[in-house]
């Protein structure tokens, strides 16, 4: 018996050593919903990429541009965003996102996901 | 005054210090070894290239004309540092291991002759920097070594047979620093300046070569050519009868574990006679029985060694070559190596001291068994 308590304590004491980090829990946290952010964003309109980084930065989402690029790859791949090249005032032609009807789905998949999230959350928070 | 470059980045062209494209390029290609294994790693690159064109761009519309460092430096602050990107981004634990494994392969150290820290081949430069010693120490050990006579054909061996670090990546391996992200990320990260002035450092070893070292250079290109010559010619000379020579050897080895399991001197002489004959075809065989049995076993051992090593090697070679073995491991090689020199050795005491003529007051014939009189060198 003693075994296993004292097990158990050596894995919570693991876990808090681990995690208890007020930055890296914010940064996990912020991880996780920048997949759902982007998919947001495009569903109000199509934007450049610069204008989707520009946007993530002002909510503080991601830090670093370069972030960014392979995770907009990663969702044009999956088929949830596609793009097109448009003509830009300055410089050569930039690829425009927009959302895809799969995406749409996928969006609607985690909008239910984040509501359910919240009021977990809102549930724990006021009981 | 500084050097500039042009290049295509993105699809505009720009001016660029050489510094500046120096780190702009060892910023992109650690970002490309990153994304290598990813599905779109060539649109991903894109992109970067793309938005850092960008970015550029509006300097050059502020009326810069050039990039300098200082810009390319502010466009990687705000891309984000390889270590930045790489920690936001979500890695699976399987990427994260398979990462961990590649780290861990490639900082393996490798034996190289060192081109930077020579007197005479580099050796001692090479075998200091992949033991972590001092050059110096390795230096005097090797001349108080000299003392064994076997020291200084080690040191030519060595010379001709390990590689000279050419190029940055195998002068980073020979001190056994990985030549991955890490590293390229150090050079990107904290202070471009010093790391690769350092590795230019490395690139521009050259330093002028008194005379007596080019001798040494010209003399050791010398010898090892006619070695390779020489190889090539024997194994073209031995490819026909190298199956041949290799299943006698299987017959003469059989027939010396059956001599050793029956203890009979007679086989045993007889595996010497096989293994001696070709060297010695005049040795009077009657007399091998008067020898002590300790010499004769350790003398067929030696011998089928000596010259089993090389043709098992040579037709392994082949097979590798040939058929698409494996090649042999790096320390099976070395073991292989040392044991062939041990074997050699053996064989030529030995051989020397049981096979040459004597001279007696008999007169002068071949293999009596008289230890005083022999020749010896034990």
């Amino acid at each position: 018996m003693y075994c296993i308590v004292h097990r158990q304590y050596i894995y919570l004491h693991y876990q808090t050593q681990k995690a208890m980090n007020a930055e890296n829990v914010k940064s996990q946290m912020r991880k996780g919903t920048l997949e759902y952010c982007i998919l947001l964003l495009l569903k109000k309109e199509p934007a450049y990429t610069s204008d989707i980084i520009q946007k993530l930065q002002e909510a503080k989402l991601i830090v670093v541009e370069g972030t960014l690029y392979p995770l907009l790859t990663r969702l044009k791949n999956s088929e949830l965003l596609s793009y097109q090249w448009v003509e830009s005032t300055q410089g050569p032609p930039r690829k425009y996102y927009k959302l895809t009807e799969k995406g749409e789905l996928f969006l609607g998949e985690l909008e239910l996901a984040w509501q359910e999230l919240n009021n977990t959350i809102n549930h724990i928070r006021n009981n | 005054m500084k050097k500039t470059l042009t290049v295509n980045l993105g699809g505009t062209v720009f001016h660029i210090d050489e510094d500046a494209y120096e780190l702009l390029d060892k910023y992109l290609s650690n970002l490309r070894i990153h994304f290598k294994k990813e599905e779109g790693s060539d649109e991903i690159m894109n992109d970067f290239e793309i938005r850092i064109s960008e970015l550029l761009n509006e300097r050059i519309r502020m009326g810069y004309e050039v990039i300098t460092l200082e810009q390319v430096e502010d466009v990687i602050k705000r891309m984000g540092k390889p270590e930045e990107i790489f920690g936001e981004e979500t890695f699976t634990e399987e990427a994260k291991e398979e990462y961990k494994v590649k780290i861990e392969t490639t900082a393996k150290r490798r034996l190289f002759r060192n081109p930077d820290d020579r007197i005479l081949g580099g050796v001692s430069g090479g075998l200091a920097a992949y033991m972590g010693w001092d050059p110096t120490a390795v230096r005097i050990a090797w001349i108080l070594l000299t003392f064994f006579q076997i020291t200084i054909p080690i040191y030519i061996i060595l010379w001709l047979i390990v590689p000279l670090a050419n190029t940055a990546a195998e002068k980073l391996q020979m001190r056994g620093e990985s030549v991955t992200i890490e590293n390229i990320g150090k050079t990107v990260t904290d202070g471009f300046e010093k790391v690769s002035a350092d590795v230019n450092d490395y690139i521009n070893s050259g330093k002028p070569r008194t005379a007596m070292q080019k001798f040494g250079d010209g003399f050791v290109s010398v010898i090892g050519f006619i070695i390779k010559v020489l190889g090539v010619l024997i194994a073209i000379a031995l490819l026909p009868p190298v199956l041949l020579v290799l299943f006698i050897l299987v017959v003469v080895l059989f027939a010396i574990i059956i001599g050793l399991i029956g203890g009979g001197i007679g086989l045993l002489g007889g595996g010497v006679g096989a293994a001696f004959g070709g060297i010695m075809p005049f040795m009077d065989w009657n007399t091998i029985g008067t020898y002590p049995e300790g010499a004769l076993i350790i003398a067929t051992i030696a011998s089928i060694l000596a010259i089993g090593i090389p043709l098992v090697a040579l037709g392994y070679l082949i097979g590798v070559q040939v058929f698409k073995w494996k090649a042999m491991a790096p320390s099976a090689k070395w073991v292989l190596l040392v044991l062939w020199l041990i074997a050699l050795a053996l064989t030529i005491v030995l051989g020397i001291n049981y096979g040459l003529p004597v001279i007696d007051h008999h007169g002068w014939h071949w293999n009596s068994f008289h230890p005083l009189r022999r020749i010896s060198f034990w």
